[in-house]
């Protein structure tokens, strides 16, 4: 925990807003992030809600595989950390370990993506489309929404990768990985509301 | 900063990731064991939450942030919980 805040400590002041002396990127980063998450928390409430009132859907989810969302969980887990370390190299200066650590994440969110196309193909070629019925319409909205989260994180970080190989990142190198980390890790926590609610809710018997 | 002050951080944010993959394993495998399905819902979702709140707290540096931001962060999911409750009987006497 010591070394968390010293990492914040040591850490140069980024743009602020005079008035309130806050930092106006963080603030409006969280000011959108906000609104993500009413559009997340919508939906998972329409699920709750709609699931109550059908009194079920656990035929529909036996056919959700939850070891393959078992792996893509470690895989976003594992990029917010890559991420955050990213993060920690840019306030050290430690350019080559930026490099390498933004394109794990980059890397790592592709993985997701292709693991999410395998599980999509296998659902479809089975009959399980969006039209199957109230949860495969749910499960289509809930993790397509997701994915174009994690595509806008994957291009958000791929801009940051080139900017840091063609060395035009480091001007303001700290504040740009931090809001797009902080993007990312929020990706990363509706994943890991979405796993349990869609993939191990209804496997309980 | 020191190198040992940066080998602190990264092992730091090390931890947090091993305690989410550990948690991922509780939060999976209770699914599958011999307790009621309310339980084990139960401990699912609140280690989902435990999940959530290292996360955001570690990851997104939120326990280091200005009050505002808890309240930006914390208001959209008061509405969520308003609006399910608000919602919830009218669910509830019709089924």
């Amino acid at each position: 925990m010591e070394a968390d805040i010293a990492i914040h400590a040591n850490a140069p002041a980024i743009e602020t807003d005079s008035l309130v002396s806050l930092p106006a990127s963080r603030v409006a980063l969280w000011i959108f992030l906000a609104g993500e998450i009413m559009i997340f928390g919508g939906l998972v409430a329409c699920f709750m809600l709609y699931r109550i009132a059908a009194g079920g859907w656990t035929d529909e989810a036996s056919h959700v595989d939850w070891q393959v969302g078992t792996i893509n969980t470690v895989v976003l887990l594992t990029s917010s950390l890559t991420m955050i370390l990213a993060l920690a190299a840019v306030r050290r200066n430690d350019q080559q370990a930026v490099k390498r650590f933004l394109a794990v994440t980059v890397a790592l969110g592709i993985a997701f993506l292709g693991v999410k196309a395998f599980e999509y193909h296998g659902h479809i070629v089975e009959g399980f489309t969006p039209s199957k019925g109230m949860f495969w319409s749910f499960y289509y909205t809930m993790t397509g929404l997701h994915a174009l989260h994690v595509t806008g994180g994957i291009v958000v970080n791929s801009i940051l990768l080139i900017m840091a190989i063609k060395g035009t990142l480091w001007a303001r190198g700290e504040t740009r990985l931090e809001i797009a980390g902080l993007y990312w890790h929020f990706v990363d926590v509706v994943w890991i509301l979405l796993f349990p609610l869609l993939y191990l809710s209804l496997e309980a018997k | 900063m020191n190198t040992e002050a940066t080998q602190d951080t990264a092992k730091f944010y090390f931890q947090i990731w091993e305690w989410l993959i550990i948690l991922l394993v509780v939060g999976t495998v209770i699914v599958f064991m011999p307790v009621s399905r309310g339980l084990a819902l139960t401990i699912v979702f609140a280690v989902a939450a435990i999940k959530g709140v290292l996360v955001v707290r570690n990851y997104m540096h939120l326990k280091h942030e200005h009050l505002i931001f808890y309240l930006i962060a914390g208001l959209p999911p008061l509405l969520v919980i308003i609006m399910l409750l608000a919602l919830l009987p009218d669910i509830a006497f019709r089924h």
